[in-house]
């Protein structure tokens, strides 16, 4: 009759030793979780969690499925299936067996064989997982992957679990010779390694004492270490698309975590694949930050700084975040990060790295001794003149002196579409190019809009990525108020952060059915008005313009809101005009550098700026032209233009100052270089 | 400094500094363009923003320091009217514990002296280890307040400090000299000081820092109840019969060049070449 | 107006030139009220500043004493109390200095003297004394007039009178004792800190590139550095970009930095505090280039140009490196 006993050759007296290992096992394991548990807890602050059916198919496609990992690594994707399901099917297989022995018994005959066989396979598919692994570790060495004392043990551990587990069966079969076991093919195969002799027997207690050890101490080791992720990466992944949880606390007095329940779950769920450190563009210019080391440090931060039995705290200090010792990141740099979300586009578990970063900025700006004093001046400029860039209101509308633009503050409305000009489009001087040009589409499409002018505020955009959140309310309040007043309720922006800000920010941080009446507008980022135009006919290109150019993605209008095709639609609408594409593109856009408040920020310079790596791609393809979206982007990258030596051959332009040449609209801009002229005087 | 790392520190050396800060709300001036009233006693201040006085942002700084490293109370007091509360609540979310304001009614016109007098009502009553000022206010930088409140203590004074270390019976103190030069006196306490820019970085105060203090109560005393009357303070009590402001004339001045900034370039690049002896 | 007494000022050896600033309006108003004008000096020795001073007051009042080696407030505050209260002089004048900024409110307060600080300019009129001061920064000049009184105390700024040392006087030398000290541990001098010895000694170049707070950030240095490189000039700023720590002290030009006299002083972004211009406007050709057309900078400098200097900037590198 097929099945298997249980606890074979083992005397009662074994059987108990090993239920007290298993105990002892199973109260490690648990401790290691509730301390885990707790900080989650803690995070949480009473918010419900609620049934998200997005998040239960990102939860399937990219948990069960593994979908991401095999973005960019087709290996890593194979090889993390055959790891997940085998684990998987091997712990079904365990639990099967102890239903059978304590609750009813069914494995028995066919059923047996069909178990046997199954669980063959999955310890299979669970040693083959690891092996390519440990090839991929050690062998070939990917530089992303690290080779520390928890990287070694997560994968030679198991490794020895899955084979001793086949030595197990091996030698369990070559004991039992019985006929059945043939279906437990790899079984039969690892048990020619053993002989039917009454040593097998001694040699088979050892094999089980040793696959039971290693079982049990490896469960018990998986809260502390990496190994987490199987328990946490699930909730990360489920959490993603949850509403309310997103962001972390407003007020961040001592006890609080300042990080959300979703960046907590998503801390532990890191296992340093290292992905976000190869697209990270301040790890790849050589800076000291990388998405990776901010976890570690993040974690390891704020869970010494959180008041917590000393049992907790002492298992997190020692083991859980224990000191690496090996980075150097410190709180300095957690400015570097340009929130360009670079990382979250490739991470498997789909940790929000930029709201973690701009949540551990929120205590240094609440401390205060600690914050780069440029930033500093900024933010107080924002608060007082609504605008990072100068001390005074005055000049927030002299971009448009001469053009006669409606002002809407100044009831010279209404007006279909409010455009929001936005600081820096107006107060620097590049920058204004944007705005002029936009304006004078907009008026030869007819389109009946206006500005805020001097009383535009600023959007708050700069106040929270920096995490003063107090500014930010205040911002907010400021756009809500304004708007509603005027009752607008159509604006567009020229900035895709304002853009942003506006859409996901504004409305979303309010917890669901919150009491507050909202009052609500729609906001467009340019490229789209843009875009409704041109298929509206209201975009006429009157001759040719033969000209190669690139587009560079801005990280807030493509991975944040997944505009790519409005632009570039808008783009190759131009007759003449030939768009390649840079090597980053796209979602896998590389950042200017300009975002997180880099822009006001000093010298974070590692072996090369950011913005140049960028430019030099778009050299590299050839164009003529690098049409940016963003005014930001447009600043560094012209900057990076003229310092990376690239003047004569390429050229920075706003999408509407590309329009306005193409559409033969009267220039606008006063300070057009000579560069200029030249490309556009070959074009006609 | 880790909420455990403070409390450790505190336990070993516990040498208590209270200080009173004596701050100055002034208006912003930096980037904007002034003028002046008609009958010439004042700027015009509608469209200009206020702040805490520069001298005094330090000083609150250093107060504050001083005493997250040797426990203690920073109180802070200042003169004006209404608004002159933001730079009490400014202070207040630094860190500073109390906050006292005198009204500023039947002061207009006031000179240095009168406003040292008030100052020093409300201080002979309170017990301190140090009080401090700035060196002087960004508005009419007379630099005399600091001294004048010493004199009527009677206490030790140093001005233009730009270092503190307080040792045991005492405090020493580097006075910042010209050509780059320092000096360094060694006091007893209590004394008051004037501090200059520079001493240290001022820390950024958030919204939501001042949103956490404005419960906060602040003591607001007139000048009735100072015992002061319209002849020690005001115009009255002013040493000075008159003010009056003037535009500087923009005399000769340079020879402002004209044009782009290619043409301007190339003459001063001429100038720069001619004069520097470059050949 | 009776006697007017200045106070003159010595530091490490050296009698500074503020002294014989004081002197020359000391003399000035001397004239025109006929008073006479005495100068204190305190030191140890006093005997060679008095000497050095002679020739530009009518008398010097003169003391040695281990106590004045140094200025320190209380042992001077007692000895110029004492000579006040014996002589009664109509006019107290010191220096706007480290010194004087520490005493002078001091010794007002103590003898009951009408004070004004930081003046630029003195004058005896009708209803009583009329200073000029300036206000805001340097935007706005304040003349204000004194109520009548028999006796007024200001502190001149440096650098608005010529240190005439030869006024053509001779002057009644007039030693004085040394009081009994009592306690005098309140405040004790003990040493100077020397300027630390920076890279580069500004004072020595022909050519200084100044900058200031119209620089924005400091990763705009390089960029400015570079034109420097391409003039053969020194990078040197004002104290704003000093206390940020953007560049150490010692390129600091001003009145607490150094005083320097280049050939050409190129001033950037700088918006030409009284402070500042102290220390620079002797210079050859001053260029300045700064955003506000009213800057104080431009009154001083013999060139402007009124734009933002990270536009300058480039346009003059460009120039310097093509040629």
């Amino acid at each position: 009759m097929p099945q298997r006993q249980l606890f074979l050759n083992i005397d009662s007296c074994g059987v108990s030793l090993f239920y007290f290992i298993a105990a002892l096992a199973v109260a490690l394991f648990l401790l290691g979780i509730v301390s885990r548990i707790y900080l989650w807890v803690k995070s949480a602050k009473g918010k419900k969690i609620i049934w998200n059916s997005e998040g239960f198919s990102n939860f399937l496609v990219n948990g069960l499925l593994g979908r991401r990992l095999f973005k960019g690594d087709f290996s890593a994707g194979i090889m993390h299936f055959l790891l997940l399901w085998g684990f998987a099917g091997l712990f079904a297989a365990t639990t099967l067996v102890a239903i059978d022995d304590y609750l009813f018994s069914f494995l028995k005959g066919n059923v047996y064989i069909v178990f046997s066989a199954f669980a063959d396979a999955a310890g299979l598919m669970l040693i083959a997982g690891v092996l390519m692994a440990v090839i991929r570790r050690y062998l070939q060495r990917v530089p992303r992957l690290e080779r520390r004392t928890e990287d070694f043990l997560a994968v030679f551990w198991l490794l020895l679990v899955g084979i001793s587990g086949f030595a197990v069966e091996g030698s369990r079969l070559a004991v039992q010779n019985a006929s059945w076991e043939k279906w437990s093919f790899a079984g039969q195969f690892f048990s020619m390694f053993f002989t039917h002799s009454g040593n097998s027997a001694g040699l088979y207690q050892f094999l089980w004492w040793s696959h039971a050890l290693l079982s049990l101490l490896f469960i018990a080791y998986i809260p502390y270490s990496k190994l987490f992720h199987i328990l946490a990466a699930p909730a990360s992944l489920y959490l993603e698309k949850q509403p309310g949880i997103i962001s972390g606390a407003e007020d961040v007095s001592e006890e609080r975590s300042p990080f959300s329940l979703r960046e907590i779950i998503g801390f532990d769920s890191c296992t340093r694949c290292g992905r976000c450190v190869d697209v990270c563009p301040s790890a790849g210019a050589g800076e000291r930050f990388a998405p990776r080391d901010f976890i570690a440090w993040a974690r390891r931060e704020f869970s010494l700084n959180m008041d917590m039995p000393s049992l907790l705290s002492k298992i997190h200090g020692n083991f859980i975040n224990r000191d690496p010792g090996d980075s150097s990141l410190t709180e300095e740099n957690i400015w570097n990060c340009t929130t360009c979300m670079a990382c979250l586009e490739v991470c498997p578990v789909f940790l929000h790295t930029p709201d973690a970063v701009r949540d551990a900025r929120k205590r240094v700006i609440e401390e205060g001794t600690k914050v780069p004093s440029f930033l500093s001046q900024a933010l107080k400029n924002v608060f007082k003149y609504n605008n990072p860039w100068e001390a005074t209101k005055k000049k927030r509308a002299k971009w448009c002196d001469d053009l006669d633009v409606p002002d809407l503050s100044a009831a010279e409305g209404p007006a279909d579409l409010c455009y929001f000009v936005g600081c820096t489009t107006s107060m620097e001087t590049r920058a204004q190019g944007l705005a002029r040009s936009f304006v004078q589409i907009l008026r030869n499409a007819d389109i009946s809009f206006g500005t805020l002018g001097k009383k535009e505020p600023c959007c708050g955009d700069i106040a929270r990525r920096a995490g003063e959140a107090g500014l930010f309310e205040m911002k907010k309040e400021d756009c809500i108020s304004l708007f509603s007043d005027l009752e607008i309720k159509d604006v567009v922006t020229s900035s895709p952060h304002c853009f942003h800000t506006f859409a996901n920010e504004y409305f979303s941080c309010q917890m669901p059915g919150s009491a507050e009446d909202q009052f609500s507008f729609r906001v467009r980022h340019y490229t789209q008005v843009l875009h409704e135009l041109l298929e509206k006919g209201f975009i006429k290109f009157p001759s040719k313009l033969p000209l190669k150019v690139t587009y560079h993605d801005p990280c807030y209008l493509g991975r944040y809101n997944r505009i790519f095709d409005a632009p570039r639609e808008v783009i190759q609408a131009i007759p003449g005009v030939t768009l390649v594409e840079m090597f980053h593109n796209r979602e896998n856009s590389l950042c200017c550098g300009g975002g997180g408040d880099r822009m006001w920020q000093e010298d974070m310079e590692g072996e090369v700026k950011m913005s140049e790596k960028r430019i030099r791609e778009a050299a590299d393809t050839g164009a003529e032209v690098v049409i940016t979206t963003c005014p930001l982007c447009l600043i560094m990258l012209e900057d990076a233009c003229k310092t990376a030596g690239f003047e004569n051959e390429l050229r920075v332009m706003d999408l509407n100052e590309l329009l306005v040449r193409a559409m033969d609209i009267k220039a606008v801009s006063g300070d057009e270089s000579m560069a200029e002229k030249e490309i556009f005087a070959a074009g006609g | 400094m880790r909420a455990w790392q403070k409390k450790r520190y505190l336990q070993l050396e516990v040498r208590n500094m209270n200080i009173v800060v004596c701050i100055k709300q002034v208006p912003e001036v930096g980037d904007a363009e002034l003028e002046i009233n008609r009958d010439g006693t004042d700027i015009l201040r509608e469209d200009l923003e206020f702040e805490i006085n520069e001298w005094d942002n330090y000083a609150v700084e250093e107060a504050v320091r001083l005493k997250e490293v040797n426990g203690g109370k920073v109180t802070v007091v200042t003169l004006g009217d209404e608004d002159s509360e933001d730079v009490l609540r400014h202070a207040l979310a630094m860190g500073a514990d109390e906050a006292i304001q005198i009204e500023e009614e039947g002061f207009e016109g006031s000179d240095g002296l009168s406003i040292a007098k008030a100052l020093y009502r409300v201080l002979k009553d309170l017990s301190f280890d140090l009080v401090m000022t700035g060196v002087q206010s960004s508005d009419d930088g007379m630099g005399q307040v600091g001294v004048y409140l010493a004199g009527m203590l009677d206490l030790p004074y140093a001005t233009l400090v730009i270092k503190i270390e307080k040792k045991e019976d005492g405090i020493i103190v580097n006075r910042e000299l010209e050509a780059n030069t320092q000096e360094r006196l060694e006091m007893t306490l209590p004394a008051v000081l004037t501090i200059q820019t520079g001493i240290n970085t001022p820390r950024y105060v958030s919204i939501m820092g001042i949103q956490k203090v404005r419960k906060v109560a602040i003591n607001e005393v007139s000048a009735e109840d100072l015992g002061l009357d319209s002849e020690d303070i005001g115009s009255e009590g002013s040493i000075f019969s008159s003010l009056h402001f003037s535009m500087p004339q923009l005399g000769e001045g340079a020879e402002m060049l004209t044009g782009s900034i290619e043409k301007m370039s190339e003459q001063a690049a001429g100038i720069i070449r001619d004069k520097g002896g470059m050949s | 107006m009776d006697e007017i007494l200045v106070l003159a000022e010595h530091r490490q050896g050296e009698l500074r030139e503020i002294s014989f600033e004081m002197l020359s309006l000391a003399n000035r108003i001397g004239k025109e009220e006929s008073s006479g004008v005495t100068a204190v000096v305190l030191g140890d020795p006093a005997l060679p500043f008095a000497e050095e001073i002679k020739g530009a007051c009518d008398r010097v009042l003169f003391m040695d004493d281990p106590e004045l080696a140094n200025y320190n407030a209380e042992p001077y505050l007692n000895v110029i109390e004492q000579i006040i209260r014996e002589r009664n002089p109509g006019l107290i004048i010191l220096g706007h200095t480290a010194s004087g900024m520490d005493l002078a409110p001091a010794l007002a307060l103590r003898v009951g003297i009408a004070l004004a600080t930081d003046c630029l300019e003195v004058n005896m009129k009708e209803g009583g004394l009329s200073v000029l001061r300036q206000v805001y920064g340097g935007k706005i000049n304040s003349e204000l007039i004194f109520k009548p009184s028999e006796r007024y105390m200001i502190t001149l700024r440096p650098g608005c009178f010529k240190a005439e040392r030869e006024q053509a006087k001779s002057a009644e030398m007039v030693s004085m004792q040394p009081p009994a000290w009592g306690e005098l541990n309140v405040r004790r001098f003990l040493d100077f800190l020397e300027a630390e010895l920076g890279d580069v000694d500004i004072t020595a170049a022909d050519i200084l590139v100044s900058i200031g707070r119209g620089i924005g950030k400091v990763e705009n240095i390089p960029i400015v550095q570079e034109f420097a490189d391409a003039i053969g000039a020194t990078l040197s700023c004002s104290r704003p970009v000093a206390d940020q720590e953007w560049l150490p002290k010692s390129r600091q030009v001003g009145t607490s930095g150094k005083t320097v006299k280049p050939k050409v002083y190129i001033a950037l972004g700088i918006s030409g505090a009284f402070q500042h211009q102290a220390g620079m406007k002797n210079a050859d050709t001053i260029i300045a280039v700064n955003t506000d057309p009213k800057a104080p900078i431009f009154q001083t400098a013999h060139y402007g140009i009124v734009a933002d200097m990270m536009q300058v900037v480039p346009a003059l590198k460009e120039i310097f490196t093509r040629a």
